[in-house]
């Protein structure tokens, strides 16, 4: 079952208000995942990081929630738990009509953009 | 036609494997599939599969189309593939264990290793994702 929190990421920080919230996040480099992305080439792969933003908006809005549509995703710096163990994610969000967030969220490092994202979220 | 086996045209592994086999190819058209296993990477608490299980899939057989072309080409070893972006992705249905997942993959020139795509997940008749995507290649 899948549950990144604690074994893709950690998350170190977090700080919130009523329309967003900021992590620090740490990469967790013995996380199953790489055996198999790729065998002896460790990368982060892009749907692990959509799915740690959802599950870091589950996190900031305490609710279940799903991913209608993604109106844009960069994957702009191939990430990877060697070259960036500690990330920071930021989340901002509106209300987009009934139980339906607007999203926009950046993954980024004090070197790096590893990812810009836009898209829809239902409740 | 015969084609090659999946661990000959992606470099991924278990356990983010995401398609069992490539199924067609006709011109800028491939078909693959995934069966979904009760133990999948992307499988929820709820049983269904996660979102981005479907674009990872997405994203695999459009790689398995590109390997395939570089297995044609004499390649030996599968290229590897990154999600550059994703774009106008939808997600209709969360599809379930025991279910299983064709895809219809349209690729589009390659431009400096970067390939544009659009890529269609039915169950069945039933369209339950589609996206675009730019992947950028990488020589093996």
């Amino acid at each position: 079952m899948i549950k990144l929190k604690d074994n893709y990421y950690r998350i170190k920080q977090m700080q919130q208000d009523a329309d967003g919230a900021w992590f620090r996040i740490a990469l967790l480099p013995d996380c199953e995942v790489y055996q198999g992305h790729f065998p002896g080439n460790p990368v982060c792969p892009g749907a692990c990081n959509i799915e740690m933003l959802k599950e870091c908006m589950q996190e900031a809005i305490g609710e279940r929630v799903y991913i209608e549509s993604i109106k844009q995703c960069r994957l702009t710096t191939m990430a990877t738990p060697d070259t960036c163990p500690e990330v920071e994610l930021k989340l901002e969000w509106k209300p987009a009509g009934e139980d339906r967030f607007s999203i926009v969220a950046s993954l980024f490092d004090s070197n790096n953009l590893y990812m810009e994202y836009k898209g829809e979220m239902s409740v | 036609m015969t084609l090659p086996d999946i661990k000959q045209l992606i470099p991924q592994r278990e356990p983010i494997m995401m398609v069992d086999q490539l199924d067609a190819v006709e011109g800028d058209m491939a078909k693959a599939s995934l069966t979904i296993r009760a133990d999948n990477y992307f499988i929820e608490e709820d049983g269904l599969l996660a979102e981005p299980g479907l674009i990872e899939h997405i994203a695999q057989s459009a790689s398995a189309f590109a390997g395939y072309r570089a297995f044609l080409a004499g390649a030996t070893v599968p290229p590897i593939g990154y999600i550059g972006e994703v774009k106008r992705f939808r997600c209709y249905r969360r599809p379930q264990a025991g279910e299983t997942l064709h895809t219809i993959i349209h690729m589009g020139t390659e431009v400096e290793g970067i390939t544009l795509l659009k890529g269609e997940t039915r169950v069945a008749d039933e369209l339950v994702a589609e996206t675009q995507m730019k992947i950028f290649m990488k020589k093996a």
